[in-house]
């Protein structure tokens, strides 16, 4: 009979077990060792103690001291460490005097119950607060924007308010509730995001996270959410409470202002950089200054040498002086010379992508007045698609500028002919990209055309005849070739090709550029 | 009493002052050299000057604020201007406003001779 009750007592879908009077267990059934882990033996005496979670121990012992029957909940520890809730029951077994001879009791799990009635329990709380606050709430909500979410994890109890859906511009019952449709309407370039966010949100417990989200009639809002997250005992997020607002307005007025912002500091470069392509203009008048200088004093001082010692007797000291200070003045014009050669020395040569039809249309921009002024007729015949090339912007623009200054100073003497201008690029075969201006001008001297190169040689009135001595130098260090040639009728046509790209160390090689003077 | 006239040299830079004073001279003037316009103003060689070859960029007065004040003083002092800066539409005004001529750096001998003559014919 002992051993058929005992299989009985097995059998049943709960931890069962006996006591002495003085609370020392004698007994537990299977169910209770294969819960537990521990052993009959183990479990027997205080034993059967070590199973139970630390908080809870002294409630149960109080409840198992009591002389009727006793009710309790448990945490009760699983053979692997996880606990779960254990409603635990006791009767007082009374013998035939009635006196108490020991206890036996149930225990079985009610980890499930507990846990509805931990999210029911939070939800009331929940529900309690937002009724006591409706009106505060209502009004918070409005004057934010926002509405609450409140997201059970792992249930995916997830019921959205119409407010809420209407925040996603959802009609309203027609969200499911579920992860997956939610990511379906967050903007696909902000989900990874939204997910670092709830990454962050496992660590800190905070939820903030801000992102755009598609609407089914397919325009875009911005939302911004705020909020907790909470754990279970495993550490595992269960409960997302917080609110979501709708941030579009904001991120409107912060999108505009940072377009603003690009758009001034957009601005201030291009100011800055055609303050530096027109200062070759600037720098041309201020060399022409610079050169005349010393050369009037070289000049001056020749004279006056010639004349000392043309006189009779010669004026030997006063001629050595005077050929002294012609060759102080002679160094002073070269050193001129020199400082122009720094300036475009490799310190101010900069690589990066260039368009030239583009650099060219800044340049024409830039002296739309003055071709104006000279009556010029300007035509473009600009390539689609053509490839960018490396280099420096702004010395290439100087070129450009430069021919384009030639160009109208050569016709400005023309008036049987319309003065026309006509800029030209194109993509030359050996992926090279050429520039051609040409013009209706006087033209040069075949039997010249060498010295068109040559610094301080010139075919203008007030020229320096240091304009395409320079531009030359800026296209050999952009591994290019710049040339002139007679047209056919009036006129010249500079060009030049430059490579349309040029490898890395050919870019470091400008630092060891060819003089700018060349000796001619 | 010299009776060669006087050639005053006005400009800011230092190689003209030293070497044009010399040049002067070999032609057989006598001349001096003032740095600015107002150095020249405060010299007593004002009412002296036959011929003034005169700056035009200076720093402080220029050439043209010294030709207008000379007017104001009603000092008929002619004057030559030398520039450094070639620029075709200066002369014309220069000229314009009483100057005998404006020459430009680097100008040679005989275009200063030629200048000078005829500032000293006036």
């Amino acid at each position: 009979m002992k051993n058929e009750l005992s299989s009985v007592v097995d059998a049943l879908p709960g931890l069962v077990w006996t006591a002495l009077p003085d609370g020392q267990v004698d007994f537990v059934n299977r169910q209770w060792c294969e819960y537990t882990g521990l052993s009959l033996k183990d479990s027997c005496g205080d034993g059967w103690q070590q199973a139970i979670h630390a908080e809870d121990l002294p409630q149960l012992l109080e409840c198992l001291k009591s002389s009727s029957s006793c009710d309790a909940e448990v945490r009760m520890r699983r053979y692997d460490g996880e606990f779960r809730w254990f409603a635990f029951r006791g009767n007082p077994i009374t013998g035939a005097s009635g006196a108490l001879v020991g206890r036996c009791g149930l225990s079985w799990d009610i980890e499930d119950r507990k846990r509805r009635e931990e999210f029911l329990g939070e939800s009331e709380q929940t529900l309690e607060a937002l009724q006591a606050n409706q009106e505060l709430l209502d009004l918070a909500q409005k004057a934010a924007r926002a509405m609450a979410f409140d997201w059970y994890i792992q249930q995916t109890i997830n019921t959205w308010s119409p407010e809420q859906e209407a925040l996603y511009g959802l009609a309203p019952g027609t969200f499911d509730g579920t992860y997956d449709s939610w990511r379906q309407l967050v903007h696909p370039s902000d989900w990874p995001g939204v997910v670092e966010s709830l990454k962050h949100a496992q660590q800190t417990g905070i939820i903030s996270a801000e992102y755009r989200v598609v609407w089914p009639d397919g325009s875009i809002h911005w939302l911004a959410a705020n909020g907790r997250m909470f754990f279970d005992d495993k550490g595992q997020p269960f409960r997302m409470v917080g609110f979501t607002a709708d941030v579009t307005r904001r991120k409107t007025v912060e999108e505009e202002l940072r377009h603003s912002e690009e758009a001034l500091d957009k601005a201030r470069s291009e100011l800055a950089h055609v303050t530096r392509v027109m200062s070759l203009g600037a720098l041309t008048a201020s060399i022409a200054h610079e050169v005349n200088q010393p050369l009037s004093g070289i000049i001056t001082n020749a004279s006056t040498c010639m004349r000392m010692l043309d006189a009779d007797p010669p004026n030997v000291d006063g001629a050595r002086e005077t050929a002294r200070r012609t060759i102080r003045d002679g160094h002073r014009a070269a050193d001129v010379i020199a400082r122009l050669r720094a300036l475009f020395s490799k310190k101010d040569v900069s690589s990066e992508l260039v368009d030239l039809n583009q650099a060219t249309r800044e340049v024409i921009a830039l002296s739309r007045r003055e071709l104006e002024r000279n009556r010029v007729i300007l035509r473009t015949q600009l390539a689609d698609n053509l490839p960018r090339v490396t280099g420096d912007r702004v010395q290439l623009q100087q070129v450009i500028l430069n021919l384009l200054r030639n160009g109208s100073d050569a016709m400005s003497a023309v008036d049987d002919r319309p003065r026309e201008l006509v800029f030209k690029t194109e993509v030359e075969e050996g992926d090279r990209v050429r520039l051609s201006v040409c013009d209706a001008g006087k033209g040069f001297d075949p039997q010249t055309k060498d010295r068109l190169f040559h610094e301080f040689y010139t075919t203008k009135d007030g020229g320096m005849g240091m304009g395409l001595s320079v531009s030359r130098s800026i296209i050999e260090n952009h591994q290019g070739r710049l040339w002139a040639t007679p047209n056919d009728g009036h006129g010249v046509t500079f060009t030049f090709s430059i490579p349309r790209t040029i490898e890395t160390q050919e870019v470091i090689g400008m630092k060891d550029q060819k003089s700018i003077a060349r000796n001619g | 009493m010299s009776t060669r006239p006087l050639i005053s040299v006005v400009d800011d830079d230092e190689s003209v002052r030293e070497s044009l004073p010399d040049l002067l001279k070999e032609f057989g003037f006598d001349a001096q050299a003032f740095s600015s316009a107002e150095e020249f103003l405060a010299s007593d060689s004002v009412s002296q000057t036959s011929c003034l070859l005169l700056d035009v960029a200076m720093p402080g007065m220029t050439g043209p604020d010294l030709q207008q004040e000379l007017k104001s003083r009603r000092q008929k002092i002619p004057i030559v201007f030398i520039t450094a800066h070639r620029d075709d539409t200066v002369r014309p005004r220069l000229l314009a406003q009483g100057a005998v001529e404006c020459l430009f750096k680097p100008f040679t001998e005989t275009d200063l001779l030629a200048a000078l003559n005829t500032a000293l014919r006036i």
